[in-house]
């Protein structure tokens, strides 16, 4: 087991680095890494390069990357278009998203996981056909316009909730827009769950398991749930990762000052320094949270062994 | 990587739209377990009768028969749109912005007084193209790549699968807001280059997975053992049987190209004005949303089905290829 | 009788039909006996089996008519609840591949002593020392240290050995055992079957073993059951069998054995295949394959009629079977 964290570990390095490379090249390529330094307008020629010296941004990009990556190792994420460090940013932005995606993983959960299974259990039948239309339709409306839906319906004509989250962020404001975020993802652990459900119902195990006597509850419970839902638990700590990182869509629409917007701002602003670091937090999350959930796949599942 | 009976990797990155694609990713797993066929049938297994027998199923199949034809339609409408909308697109007269409904315009008019109807119309063609193009860009990248490195294995395979985790590490809609952030156009060529530059690890993943299951069938051995040559081999017997969940997964994922590039249009990158698509028209009218609701209904019902009806035809056939979930 | 099975009918609805697996069959245990039912694989033997525990998928499955006597109870007129009840205390099952019909991510401890905490209310520390008991019983070693481990971390014959435990967990009344040695290696099934009928013999339970392997079936049985497309084809009591077969299929099912004296012959093979349950010809359902089919074989069902004492054939020419 512990060497097979160190090789997932070493694993992860040329992963990471690769992403952080990739992003940083993209936003260097394509942008214009000063914009934004000067306030809102264009830097004239001689800032300009005094600009680029100052931040080394005369020397080749590789060169630029490894210095970047040395700061970041530092904890130095360099300074965002309005003079900000970039970890001030995070240290306000991060905990506003991981409020809104444990709302998303809670829906998830519960509402995904119940679904699946009564559907799976009852496979056919109009709750399920009806539930899986509803999943096929959820998947088909972008996010965005389930989001402003939502947000007009329940914000503004019936005024259950307030249509944009304050800068607090608590959970309570966040629960639509958590339910948003996880709207796509909720879908699929749906039709996960009741594909798992219906397959493993027919499995020689549970079979064994009613032949035992065992009244149905506890065949349901105790062996059909154990293992139909190893793959969907993966899923949903897989999704982790996806769903911080795809959340500026949902903050957009709730006007959440989480990472999406602050990735949102850097982007507008071709702020590298911020892009580049917000990107690089999201990889190691999702990194991390990738590895967690292949360890917890050996303790769902006995017969998986890490050599 | 350990081994594990379901492989979780397939659902990984995901993010919006993004999210549908790890929807297909995985729910094509089950055919990658199962790539000679389930029935097996013929007398040499060979794929022929599995997709016959698919086709028979499909054809008596509803969900495929509508969502078949609804596609066919769409793909009409965008070849000569002026079938069914006698109007230009980009005749708008601002007097009229935001007006419902009302005779010869059906749908109303937009924010710039544009007809509703005529932009819904006119639409389809940018976004079936969108998803037409940057599928196909995908699926050739993707088999190919993937194809060869489950084929061949070795160095290659391992510099492969590690390039395709770097692509899953990045947010796809995060991604295409850092890529197409800088570049104006109102064509559609930068959004499916970047759709292929982001999407093809998907499908290389899949190929690569089935290509090896394949490569595994004893008709394929015997054929090797027969002295066959690789392109044969990999032509003949393998890319027949392996091609199956790549098909089933391209399908759905044109619906989700064709949702993310409203997506992107919604964060206010990719295409620009005058360009018509769905994606511009939904995110012109989410800032009337108060007002005139109309404005964003259409476009977005239309989206919705059209991205509907790819992912249910893609769901019909992954059933018919693959009984053993009936 | 301990257990009898009177006219069952069972059928599968699919989407191409109704499969019908089983079509009157009748047949008895005895409280210490052991009844084979030998039978290609589509003859309705494990429909059978798996009706008279209660475990049939339904839907698509359905039991369209008959009798399920258990200790004088028609177990088709029990609540669920109740006939819950009897599966795993009165009746038992041990089944084909016990790699798949253990639960791959519950201990085995876990598994038999879930036994003793469903039915018999004991707390899970108990449950976990009689699971242990089981294991010695059924000649497992080490079973203090193996109790916690999975299915997945013993070999197959060891695997079957805890089927057998599980089933024996509660003394039922009644085991079934579906082909309970096929997939083992050869070996080990002697070993296993060996096991199964001590243990059967010491507790006086009736056994019903289901299999298509007739060497098996002369050492242990009792009585035989020839199973073909849902019909019993011929009862008899194990010597009498294979002195003389009273049907032709069963003749062919014991021509087609390889023996050590025919060496070099050709092996008799029965010719065609089992039929389609959807489309069951007419007639006597063995009549395409058989070699002594006549006019009225491809018309009439025969029915089945007692040969002797305690034999009963369904052929319209048993006399020139038995003693052609």
């Amino acid at each position: 087991m512990g060497r097979y964290v160190v090789r997932r570990l070493l694993q992860m390095i040329p992963v990471f680095v690769g992403a952080t490379l990739l992003i940083f090249l993209m936003v260097n390529v394509m942008g214009d890494p000063i914009a934004g330094l000067c306030g809102d307008k264009q830097c004239d020629p001689a800032t300009a390069a005094q600009l680029k010296r100052e931040f080394g941004l005369d020397k080749p990009v590789w060169q630029q990357y490894l210095t970047y990556m040395g700061n970041v190792f530092t904890g130095d994420f360099g300074t965002a278009f309005n003079g900000q460090k970039v970890t001030e940013l995070m240290g306000a932005a991060f905990p506003v998203t991981i409020r809104l995606t444990i709302v998303a993983i809670l829906f998830e959960i519960v509402i995904g996981i119940t679904l699946g299974v009564v559907t799976g259990l009852r496979r056919g039948r109009p709750v399920d056909t009806s539930v899986l239309l509803l999943t096929l339709v959820v998947i088909s409306v972008p996010t965005f316009v389930t989001g402003l839906l939502l947000q007009l319906l329940l914000g503004v004509e019936w005024g259950w909730i307030k249509p944009s989250v304050s800068p607090d962020a608590g959970f309570g404001e966040l629960i639509v827009p958590g339910l948003v975020l996880a709207s796509v993802s909720l879908a699929y652990v749906t039709r996960l769950t009741r594909t798992s459900i219906a397959e493993n119902r027919r499995s020689d195990y549970v079979r064994t398991a009613i032949a035992k006597g065992l009244p149905r509850r506890r065949v349901i419970v105790r062996h059909l749930l154990r293992n139909s839902l190893i793959p969907v638990v993966t899923f949903i700590g897989t999704d982790i990762g996806a769903l911080m990182g795809g959340a500026i869509v949902t903050e957009r629409i709730f006007n959440i000052h989480g990472v999406g917007y602050q990735l949102y701002q850097g982007i507008l602003r071709q702020n590298t320094q911020t892009v580049v670091g917000f990107v690089t937090v999201l990889v190691l999350v999702f990194l991390v949270a990738n590895l967690l959930v292949d360890l917890l796949y050996a303790v769902l599942d006995p017969r998986i062994r890490y050599a | 990587m350990p081994e594990q009976p379901y492989e979780p990797d397939g659902a990984i990155a995901g993010t919006g739209a993004g999210g549908a694609m790890d929807l297909a990713a995985s729910e094509a797993q089950t055919l990658e377990r199962t790539p000679g066929g389930p029935r097996g049938t013929g007398p040499q297994g060979k794929p022929r009768s599995l997709w016959s027998d698919a086709w028979r199923d499909l054809r008596r199949n509803p969900v495929f028969i509508v969502s078949a034809l609804f596609i066919v339609f769409l793909v009409v409408i965008s070849l000569w749109p002026s079938l069914i909308a006698s109007g230009n697109p980009l005749n708008c007269d601002l007097a009229k912005a935001q007006q419902g409904s009302q005779p010869g315009h059906p749908f109303g008019f937009d924010g710039q007084g544009c007809d509703v109807y005529t932009r819904t119309v006119y639409g389809a063609r940018t976004s079936v193209s969108v998803g037409v193009l940057a599928t196909l860009g995908v699926s050739v990248l993707g088999s190919v790549l993937g194809g060869l490195a489950g084929f061949f294995g070795g160095t290659g395979d391992s510099v492969l699968s590690r390039i395709t985790d770097v692509f899953f590490a990045i947010p796809v809609v995060l991604g295409g807001l850092v890529l197409l952030s800088v570049v104006v156009t109102n064509t559609i060529w930068p959004v499916i280059g970047f759709m292929v530059l982001l999407g093809w690890p998907q499908i290389s993943r899949i190929a690569r997975g089935s290509v090896i299951t394949a490569k595994q069938n004893d008709y394929v051995q015997a054929a090797r053992a027969l002295g066959a040559s690789n392109s044969r081999l990999l032509l003949r017997h393998i890319a027949p049987n392996a091609i199956a969940p790549v098909i089933v997964v391209a399908t759905i994922a044109l619906g989700t190209y064709i949702s993310l590039e409203a997506t992107l249009s919604y964060l206010g990158v990719g295409l620009k004005p005058p360009a018509v698509s769905w994606g511009i028209d939904i995110s012109a009218a989410s800032a009337y949303i108060r007002n005139a609701p109309h404005m964003l209904l259409w476009p977005a019902g239309a989206l919705a089905v059209t991205v509907l009806a790819f992912i249910m035809l893609g769901d019909a056939v992954r059933d018919a290829l693959d009984p053993k979930l009936r | 009788m301990l257990l009898e099975v009177r006219d069952l009918h069972v059928e599968f609805r699919t989407r191409d039909g109704v499969a019908k697996a089983v079509n009157g069959v009748s047949y008895g245990v005895d409280a210490g006996e052991t009844l084979a039912v030998l039978g290609e694989s589509g003859s309705g033997k494990s429909v059978t089996a798996q009706a008279v525990m209660g475990i049939l998928d339904t839907p698509p499955g359905r039991i369209a008519g008959g009798e399920i006597l258990f200790q004088g109870q028609d177990l088709l007129k029990l609540k669920e609840e109740e006939r819950r009840k009897v599966r795993g205390a009165g009746m038992a099952m041990i089944f084909q591949d016990a790699l798949s019909s253990l639960n791959p991510v519950l201990s085995v401890g876990d598994q038999l002593g879930e036994m003793f905490v469903v039915h018999r209310g004991m707390s899970r520390k108990d449950a976990r020392a009689r699971a242990v008991e089981l294991m010695d019983r059924v000649r497992i070693p080490g079973a203090k240290e193996r109790v916690k481990q999975y299915p997945h971390q013993f070999s197959g014959g060891m695997r079957q050995r805890i089927m057998i435990a599980m089933a024996l967990a509660l003394e039922p009344a009644l085991i079934i055992a579906d082909e309970p040695t096929t997939a083992l290696d050869v070996t080990v099934q002697a070993q296993v079957m060996d096991l199964l009928g001590e243990l059967r013999r010491e507790y006086d339970m009736g056994l019903i073993l289901i299999t298509h392997d007739l060497g098996v079936v002369a050492d242990v049985a009792d009585r035989i059951a020839v199973m073909y497309a849902g019909r019993i084809v011929e009862q008899a009591p194990v010597r009498d069998i294979y002195k003389a077969p009273a049907h032709p299929y069963t003749r062919g099912l014991l021509d087609s054995i390889p023996r050590l004296d025919q060496k070099g012959q050709e092996l008799y093979a029965i010719r065609g295949l089992p039929p389609n349950l959807m489309d069951i010809p007419p007639g006597c359902a063995f009549n395409p394959r058989c070699p002594m089919a006549r006019d009225v074989c491809r018309t009439d069902v025969p029915p089945l009629a007692e040969v002797a004492q305690d034999r009963a054939s369904a052929c319209h020419f048993w006399r020139e079977c038995l003693h052609g």
